[in-house]
């Protein structure tokens, strides 16, 4: 098991702590909690491709980027009409 | 043990440590506009360190150019999400984004 793998592990384990926002807090505070969640996870994917040595993975966590962000965007979009 | 070998195990430690603290706030603060602090750091500061530590191993082959492309995406859709974020929530919490009455102070 090398650095990369033990950190994505570790991020990985980080991520209950956003998440137990996301399941209890208001929806506002859940989506921001998300979009950290979202960040976190792009990370774990990259130091998963980087860990494994597989240059085909690096193609996971861009792709992860990019939905995180339109996802983000449009839980945004929807809860702003909320008040 | 060599220096990339260090220099990955220092930008893993911070980058992972970064998120720690961000992971902390998020749940600690209860304010959303404190949250989105801490969210926004998450945008930043660790992804930037991660992506560094990949960077040191793989330089300019495909997978460091792609994870050049990654950090460039998180670090600039990152803080527009957020402030997309930060408007809805002004939105939600005062019914207005512009300043109100009582932030724009007397005169």
């Amino acid at each position: 098991m090398n650095a990369f793998l033990i950190a994505a592990t570790v991020l990985l384990v980080l991520l209950v702590l956003p998440g137990i926002v996301v399941v209890r807090g208001r929806p506002i505070d859940s989506i921001v909690a998300l979009e950290l969640c979202g960040t976190t996870i792009t990370l774990v994917l990259l130091c998963l491709a980087e860990g494994f040595h597989r240059s085909a993975y690096f193609n996971v966590p861009l792709v992860s980027a990019l939905c995180v962000w339109v996802g983000g965007l449009v839980f945004v979009r929807f809860v702003g009409r909320f008040r | 043990m060599k220096t990339t070998d260090l220099l990955v195990d220092i930008f893993l430690v911070l980058g992972v440590a970064c998120q720690l603290v961000c992971c902390l706030g998020v749940l600690v603060f209860g304010n959303v506009f404190d949250r989105l602090h801490f969210a926004g750091a998450g945008t930043t500061l660790g992804p930037l360190l991660i992506g560094a530590a990949v960077l040191v191993r793989q330089t300019t082959s495909a997978a460091g150019i792609t994870t050049i492309v990654i950090m460039v995406l998180i670090l600039v859709l990152g803080p527009a999400l957020l402030i997309a974020t930060a408007r809805a929530a002004r939105r939600i919490e005062f019914g207005r984004i512009g300043a109100t009455d009582q932030e724009r102070g007397p005169g």
